[in-house]
């Protein structure tokens, strides 16, 4: 069973290989790679080792906490428990089987990179710990990805109520903050090395199962046998205990169906003569409140937002208070990004409805403001009000995201709709949506590029030092919002009327219709979106890593004139200031090595393509039309 | 429409296809098919599975871009003048998804406001619509995401009828239909070819279209074989010989699978 299960899931992924996901795969095992070297390093750091335990124990914690969101963010794992409801295989076998293939990936092959940190880190006490960490780091990579299979079992079977989307908001949102605020360590890393933590925090983390596995290998390096058996016995008991909770859970999922009060007949009427654009407004205000996956969209930013906003404040500081609202507002666009890819096939209403576009954009930019701006404004007002300052920066901010978000939000959506399943046909695991990571970051960086000419003129106040010119960032921020919302919606209607049944197309069969080629396409028109979006973002990130966060920073450490401005490096802890550098420099050098590699791959592709047409077209010896 | 009506009756056809052709990557999906709907015909697309038949009405209806052709309902083109043609035509596509989260009537609402029908229109048609197909009481309160299939057909069938077209395109309209919502879905096509619309479905139940359509045409790997009246077609035999017949494949099903409930 497991080997079948392992044979398919590789004949699976050697089909993505070639679709827009491998590209993507491709960039987060890069990514991935790093950090877990940066793993590994730490085990290596020169301190005490029992503070390098503490920070091994957290570092594992978050790679934990990241397997557990994962799924949420990623999508449906490939093999379902579902697709093999009907064959008649015992559960317990199944659910082995089915955790064989889960280890079949990229990120589990990342996180054993990252777990042999704890190996590295047994080094140091002799041969007894390094053998005592070898089962420790197997039975932890285990734990990992039980606990993210089980993790999307269970929000998925919370999602198919409204409540439950909710909750699953919620705790996805406080996951994410937990896992990123862990970081937190490390910024004061150059302390922590000195004076180690605090007992309290050792505890914890040693307390967490992902924790174990350094409890052990501590105790091998003590010659503490009954601490070295006591928790990989633990951590072994505890994977055997979740198999079976996931055999359990494998089972056929209890469905229930809602029922809505609904409109009656005069209450349906009651906004039927104010014009297409209300039309869908309304439709997408019932939306947002009915479909468990908006549900999600609508909790997740805010408390995201308001989580970060309020770590902080346990260690004395409100500053990051004023920008609760933008952040929710950023946030909100990052995963609303994908709302034509979220409807499905229903486009097709839209298109035979032609000359509605423009309405259907503006009416789901109206549906996006009035669910996060007047909640955005709110945050800000509060959060700037308990914090008694920085009101020019938190208002440019707040007013700029919002407006640029709104106008984003529906460009994105057109531009690189990410195809999912059709939500009639997903209705009993509503949160199933396609991968939307790298729909997110470009809306990401696109926002806060909208985002920076109204900060920047608050920036440019505070430096000339004229209060009236910082205060004219909030201006500032309403006017490029309201750019924004105006214009790059109408691009959104524009594209989305001209590329309507092409969009349509992507969204029926799951990828892009291959176009005619001649002889003069260029490589880069011809590339799929996704190859055409990927090549672009990372000569984007290419370029922002490399010059000014890799190479300024670096004449500056080198020349001694430091300026900080905006280089990352400069602001951390001495000791992290030229690892920072050269990060940021491989990055910097691995974005523009997958740029140059996808222009390659393209350009032969292409070049492929026209010859087997010319061949075709030779053998047919008439000439083809072109209509 | 004042544009459009002088062609209509000059006696064009409900729905012409010229020479529509498709080609997905190396995969010929539609070759240069032509088709002729007679206004107030009562039109049977027919052919196995992977003919072409959706492809073939996607693109006659402009939901998908043909590489080649045109298609023109009652003489207006579909992707020259698409807002006159879509006016005069309702559509049902097979298994595309709907504003899901709506309920019945709120749906056909927002689709006459959007299409800027009066709504005093809209209400008197969304509540007979509703009460027809049978999805007016309890089912109000059912969003169009939990309907089952037949309800699913139904409230698509409403959603094309809603702007009151005079040509419907209909692919594969009973397919997964009980019999029940089928005698509904029957009977309002009926009563709309008899008050002088014209009907174009797909189907691959030939004992459908022989008792629904005067006009059928075959369609085979892409291309269109046969067309013309049902009894021209389908000469003395019934419909489903001349088909397999026209298809030119082997029935399958006589040899092989010795194992099965041996």
């Amino acid at each position: 069973m497991v080997g079948v299960l392992i044979r398919m899931k590789l004949a699976v992924l050697r089909h993505t290989i070639a679709g827009p996901k491998a590209t993507w795969m491709l960039t987060g095992g890069l990514v991935g790679l790093v950090i877990a070297a940066g793993t590994i390093g730490l085990a290596t750091t020169d301190a005490a080792p029992g503070t390098v335990a503490d920070l091994l124990a957290v570092t594992f914690a978050i790679w934990a906490l990241g397997w557990m969101l994962g799924p949420s963010f990623g999508g449906d794992p490939v093999l379902r428990a579902e697709q093999f409801a009907m064959e008649p295989v015992p559960r317990t076998r199944l659910a082995l089987g089915l955790l064989g293939a889960a280890f079949v990936g990229v990120t589990t092959v990342v996180t054993l990179v990252a777990f042999t940190a704890l190996v590295v880190f047994a080094a140091r006490f002799g041969a007894a710990a390094v053998v005592v960490s070898i089962p420790a780091l197997a039975l932890q990579l285990t734990l990992v990805v039980l606990l993210s299979r089980l993790a999307a079992r269970f929000f998925g079977a919370l999602a198919r109520s409204r409540t439950g989307a909710a909750v699953t908001a919620v705790i996805t949102a406080t996951m994410m903050v937990l896992s990123q605020s862990g970081w937190i360590v490390f910024v004061a890393l150059d302390v922590v090395l000195e004076t180690g933590f605090s007992r309290a925090f050792s505890l914890t983390v040693r307390a967490l199962p992902s924790g174990w596995g350094v409890v052990a290998v501590e105790a091998a390096a003590r010659g503490d046998w009954l601490w070295v058996v006591g928790p990989l016995v633990a951590l072994a008991v505890l994977v055997a205990l979740l198999v079976v909770l996931w055999g359990r859970v494998l089972g056929p999922q209890r469905l229930a169906r809602p029922v809505v009060r609904g409109s009656s007949a005069s209450s349906a009427a009651k906004w039927a003569d104010r014009g297409p654009v209300a039309a869908v407004y309304v439709k997408e205000v019932r939306t947002w409140l009915r479909d468990p996956l908006r549900v999600q969209g609508l909790l997740v930013a805010p408390v995201f937002a308001i989580l970060s906003g309020l770590l902080p404040v346990l260690f004395g500081s409100t500053a990051l208070l004023p920008f609760v609202g933008a952040i929710t507002a950023l946030l909100a666009a990052t995963t609303t990004a994908n709302l034509y890819g979220q409807d499905g096939t229903a486009l097709w209403l839209t298109l035979m409805t032609p000359g509605t576009e423009l309405a259907d954009v503006r009416g789901r930019q109206l549906a996006w403001l009035t669910w996060f701006g007047p909640l955005s404004v709110v945050l800000t007002v509060v959060g700037t009000a308990i914090h008694g300052g920085l009101w020019p920066w938190a208002i440019a901010a707040t007013t700029a995201v919002l407006g640029g978000g709104a106008g984003l939000v529906v460009l994105v959506a057109v531009d690189q709709l990410v195809p999912g399943p059709d939500p009639h046909k997903a209705k009993n695991s509503p949160l199933e949506h396609g991968d939307v990571t790298g729909q997110g970051f470009v809306t990401l960086f696109l926002v806060l590029g909208a985002a920076s000419p109204a900060l920047c003129v608050v920036l440019a106040g505070e430096l000339l030092d004229l209060p009236l010119l910082a205060w004219a960032g909030g201006p500032a921020g309403v006017l490029t919002g309201i750019v924004g919302y105006g214009v790059l919606g109408g691009l959104a209607a524009k594209r989305l009327a001209a590329r309507g049944p092409e969009l349509l197309y992507l969204m029926r069969a799951g990828k892009e219709h291959e176009a005619a080629l001649s002889a003069e396409t260029s490589v880069i028109k011809a590339m799929s979106r996704h190859r055409r979006g990927l090549l672009w973002t990372s000569f984007f990130i290419g370029c922002l890593a490399t010059f000014p966060q890799g190479l300024v920073p670096l004449g500056m450490k080198l020349s001694g004139e430091i300026e900080r401005v905006w280089f990352l490096a400069l602001y951390l802890p001495e000791g992290l200031q030229w690892p920072v550098i050269a990060l940021m420099l491989l990055i910097g050098l691995s974005a523009f090595g997958l740029a140059g590699w996808v222009y390659l791959v393209e350009s032969r592709k292409l070049k492929a393509r026209l010859e087997r047409t010319a061949e075709e077209r030779e053998r047919v010896e008439e000439p083809v039309a072109v209509g | 429409m004042n544009a459009v009506q002088p062609q209509v009756e000059g006696g064009s056809a409900a729905l012409r296809l010229f020479g529509l052709h498709k080609v997905f990557g190396e995969y010929t999906a539609v070759e240069r098919a032509d088709l002729t709907v007679a206004a107030g015909s009562f039109y049977g697309l027919v052919g196995p599975n992977g003919a072409g038949k959706t492809t073939a009405l996607s693109m006659a209806v402009g939901l998908l871009r043909p590489d080649e052709g045109r298609s023109e309902v009652f003489g207006v083109d579909v992707w020259a003048d698409p807002l006159a043609a879509r006016k005069l035509m309702g559509v049902l596509p097979d298994g595309l998804a709907l504003p899901e989260r709506l309920t019945g009537r709120e749906l056909l609402t927002y689709l006459g406001q959007l299409r800027g029908l009066d709504p005093k229109t809209v209400a008197e048609r969304a509540a007979e619509l509703l009460d027809v197909m049978e999805l007016a009481g309890d089912a109000e309160r059912t969003l169009v995401v939990d309907y089952s299939t037949g309800m699913r057909k139904k409230i698509g069938l409403a959603t094309a009828l809603l702007h009151g077209p005079r040509l419907l395109v209909l692919d594969e309209p009973f397919e997964a239909v009980d019999p029940v919502s089928a005698a509904t879905i029957k009977r309002i096509l009926n009563r709309f070819v008899a008050g002088g619309g014209s009907v174009l479905l797909s189907s691959h139940v030939m004992a459908l279209v022989e008792q629904l359509c005067d006009t059928v045409a075959v369609m085979a790997k892409g291309r269109v074989v046969a067309e013309g009246p049902l009894d021209q077609v389908r000469g003395g035999a019934s419909l489903e010989d001349t088909f397999v017949e026209l298809v030119g494949v082997k029935v399958g099903g006589g040899e092989g699978l010795s194992w099965l409930a041996s």
